[in-house]
């Protein structure tokens, strides 16, 4: 589809060529003219034409006409003689009214053919020259005093003026604006030059200038009814860098106004007018601009403010690995063009990307800046395998609408083959190995788990809670420790229960000893007595009967402070039961005197052990 | 031990803690959702009814983070390991956050005996601490008894040596979980939240600029006087700035 509107393009441009080569019928005149003005309108061919029909002139008297012409020229270059001549057609009009009135092509036959003319528009002011000559004959005297005093004084501000013009005042972020620099002079004051050109700084904007021709050219234009001669100065495209009410600077120019210099000294000086040539400078007025902000703007916007196409490219679709690929983006249409960034694209991981080439072609005009911008990214895949690069957005702000427009590329789907070089793997793997790393370059993720809340700076530690712990444990530790202290005092007194128990005890053994003894069973008897002793002592020792022998037990009998013949005593007695009960024949003694003795030295133990 | 009487404050804070619970599952499915703002407002929430928890701060830091607040990141970051400092995560997504962080101050390496007791007393909260305090003060007092009612030498010898090592062990984490709260009390660390910030040799405005320290530093408090606090960075360079351009951990 596109390549068949290029070459009907192409084809019609060529007979455009071909058309201005051949023929060329041109109707001139002013822009405007004033009422009563006489002008000229004039109708150029270059070929000798026939039966010339006028359009409809009804708005405006003919004065005179059609005066004819000719001229030709004849040029040899390099040997190439080309012949050219023009005929022409002039009238001379004056307009009837005031108004804007459009002027119909009109039409001529060369050969045969007919051709038409461009149409053309005029706009008639109210007639001034006339009344205005008319004032200045009355106000010349006084202009002539004001003259030599001030030389540049003369002229006014309403005859000679700067205006910059901007095409809109109320613009969003990024939005193009035109400003041209016009220099106003009324048609009766004679310009000579310029000099000290003071060009604004447009500070807050990215400027682009676009070309006018050095020499200026005068155009008539009508500014608040009075008809000026306008030159354009300087055209500029501003892009707004900043938000909020941007005040451009005045454009300053000093012009040479060329004056006459009436002096009334001599007779011939009447003659001759003297001119001198007077400094004027002209300000303009400063010029604010309104610039709002974007609205919200999208997370991938780069800036991009106008209107555009976007398209994107890949080199080709297969490739080995280590084989360089590029992926060319293209912004076309108008706007900052200059002043976006380039679009990110996410390549697979282990691909080597460079840094985007731009190459813009743009151009300012009238119309802003228009052209396109290429994007070229360049990236080697170090790998084989099929890939995907994501289709690439491309958001950008309509000024005239003020929305965002994503535009997006398909999306590329790439395969790579494992390429010759192989030796390169070892450093193609200190890449990727890189690349891991800077993946995992995020915070790790929050935490999901229930938490344990609790009031501000509350700790456990210095708590009531806390304090009660240490003063409970230690107060069920002495608890504890009275408790156990008293067991072992109460058992304690169990020694002494048995102590206190021990006489009886003894006496009931002592008594089973003496009923023995009454039915004369002496084995028996030595038994009892004998067991009655060892018990009696061990329970008034608090020393356990299997721990018990002679010696301990007289030992700790004379701890206790018993005498030494009491003592004796005793052992005596125990050796004369053990003498009875193993050996009788040893034995002197009688059951009766033993049985006396046990009784009296448990006596006397009792008395003196306690 | 320690789940018991963190039950016994979550009863006497029942009603609250219910409702913070479910203010935090909806915080983290903002979150989960990528939208960080609204995860923002919700932990903010929580903290603002007086409720903390390491989670809490640790969440808020990350939704500060991938909100590029990284200042207000590294501030959360900071709360949650006062009150978590053995958490690994904080820790990691504290030194990411903190790489973004204009200064880099080359901090002082000090005597290795002091990293190492730091590095043992921060190893464990304040509540860890007072438990393992309690723990061995009550093992203390069991080997005491043992001593005291012990028949044989060996018995008395070993649970006498023991009984000093534990109520040893009980002081020092005593103190450990003091110096831990103090931490949490006191808060001498701040984090610089303006964007750059002149630190002058006495508290006004006269004084000598003595250095310039930007967002996300952090600094130790020394001395407070009206409205200028004293700081002493990591290298131990000190001076004096106002107080607003510094946020208490």
């Amino acid at each position: 589809m596109i390549r068949k509107i290029k070459i009907v393009l192409v084809f019609m441009l060529v007979g455009l060529v071909a058309m201005a080569d051949s023929t060329q019928f041109v109707m001139e005149g002013p822009e405007v003219v004033a009422m009563g003005e006489q002008f000229r309108l004039g109708f150029t061919l270059n070929e000798r034409g026939t039966d010339l029909q006028l359009p409809d002139l009804s708005n405006f008297d003919v004065l005179m006409g059609p005066s004819t012409s000719q001229s030709s020229s004849i040029q040899i270059i390099n040997g190439k003689t080309t012949q050219t001549s023009s005929f022409s057609y002039i009238f001379i009009l004056r307009a009837k009214k005031e108004g804007k009135f459009s002027i119909r092509p009109a039409s001529i036959k060369v050969g045969g053919k007919t051709y038409e003319s461009n149409s053309l528009n005029i706009q008639v002011v109210k007639g001034q020259p006339q009344q205005s000559s008319g004032q200045q004959g009355g106000s010349q005297q006084n202009a002539q005093q004001q003259q030599d005093d001030t030389p540049s004084g003369n002229i006014s501000k309403d005859n000679l003026f700067v205006r910059v013009a901007v095409d809109k005042t109320n613009v969003s972020k990024g939005e193009q604006i035109l400003s041209t620099v016009k220099l106003y002079i009324s048609q009766n004051v004679p310009l000579n030059g310029f000099d000290d050109v003071k060009l604004p700084s447009y500070e807050g904007f990215w400027t682009k200038d676009i070309d006018v021709p050095t020499q200026v050219n005068f155009t008539r234009e009508v500014y608040n009814g009075k008809i000026y001669q306008v030159g354009i100065l300087k055209k500029t495209i501003l892009f707004p860098q900043q938000t909020g009410n941007i005040r451009i600077d005045p454009f300053e120019i000093t012009c040479l106004v060329r004056q006459r210099v009436r002096q009334q000294q001599g007779f011939f000086d009447d003659f001759f007018d003297n001119y001198r040539v007077v400094k004027a400078k002209v300000v303009s007025d400063p010029v604010t601009i309104n610039v709002k902000d974007l609205p919200n703007q999208p997370a991938n916007f780069n800036g991009a403010v106008g209107n555009f196409t976007f398209s994107g490219t890949l080199d080709k679709t297969t490739a080995k690995s280590n084989e360089a690929m590029t992926l060319k983006l293209t912004v076309s249409g108008t706007g900052n063009l200059n002043l976006i960034n380039p679009p990110k694209i996410e390549l697979p991981q282990d691909f080597e990307a460079y840094e985007p080439k731009t190459t813009d072609k743009t151009m300012a005009s009238d119309n802003g800046m228009s052209g396109s911008v290429t994007f070229e990214y360049l990236f080697i895949p170090r790998y084989a395998g099929n890939f995907t690069i994501p289709a690439v957005q491309f958001v950008s702000f309509n000024p005239s609408t003020r929305q965002f427009v994503t535009k997006s590329t398909e999306a590329f789907n790439i395969k790579i083959e494992k390429g010759k070089d192989d030796q390169n793997s070892g450093v193609v793997n200190s890449y990727s190995k890189e690349d891991v790393k800077m993946i995992g370059k995020d915070i790790r993720y929050i935490k999901q788990n229930r938490t344990q809340l609790k009031p501000k700076g509350s700790t456990f530690y210095g708590t009531i809670e806390f304090y009660s712990i240490f003063i409970l444990s230690t107060l069920a530790f002495a608890v504890f420790y009275v408790v156990n202290r008293k067991k072992i005092e109460e058992s304690k007194n169990l020694t002494l229960v048995k102590n206190k128990r021990a006489n009886k005890v003894a006496l009931k053994r002592l008594k089973e000893a003496s009923g023995f003894l009454k039915s004369n069973q002496a084995e028996k008897f030595y038994e009892a007595v004998i067991k009655a002793l060892w018990g009696y002592l061990s329970d008034k020792l608090a020393i356990p009967v299997a721990d018990l022998n002679r010696e301990k037990a007289a030992a700790s009998l004379l701890d206790k402070g018993i005498e030494q013949d009491v003592v004796s005593e005793l052992m005596k007695i125990i050796d004369d039961c053990e003498f009875a009960r193993y050996a009788p024949s040893a034995f002197s003694g009688t059951m009766t005197e033993i049985y006396d003795g046990a009784a009296k030295v448990m006596g006397i133990f009792e008395k003196q052990i306690k | 031990m320690k789940r018991i009487i963190y039950t016994i404050l979550a009863i006497l804070f029942t009603a609250t803690v219910f409702a913070q619970n479910d203010l935090i599952q909806k915080a983290n499915e903002h979150y989960a959702k990528e939208e960080f703002q609204k995860a923002i407002d919700g932990y903010n929430q929580i903290l603002m009814a007086g409720i903390e928890s390491p989670e809490v701060y640790f969440n808020l830091g990350n939704a500060y983070y991938k909100t590029k607040q990284y200042t207000l990141s590294i501030l959360n970051y900071e709360r949650a390991k006062l009150l978590a400092p053995d958490d690994q995560d904080v820790e990691f997504n504290l030194q990411v956050a903190n790489q973004k962080v204009v200064d880099s101050i080359q901090e002082l390496p000090g005597i290795f005996i002091v990293r190492w007791w730091n590095a043992i007393v921060n190893s464990q909260t304040t509540d860890t601490w007072a438990v393992i305090s309690i723990i061995c003060f009550v093992v203390f007092l069991t080997m005491m008894g043992f001593y005291f009612f012990a028949k044989t030498s060996e018995v008395k010898r070993i649970t006498f040596w023991s009984g000093c090592f534990l109520i040893l062990f009980t002081i020092f984490s005593w103190s450990f979980a003091a110096k831990q709260k103090s931490r949490l009390v006191n808060h001498s660390y701040a984090i610089v939240m303006q964007p750059t910030v002149t630190v002058k040799s006495s508290p006004s405005e006269k004084g000598t600029n003595l250095f310039v320290i930007h967002e996300g530093l952090k600094v130790r408090i020394t001395d407070k006087l009206g409205d200028w606090v004293e700081i002493s960075l990591s290298d131990g360079n000190k001076g004096w700035l106002l107080t607003e351009s510094v946020e208490r951990i």
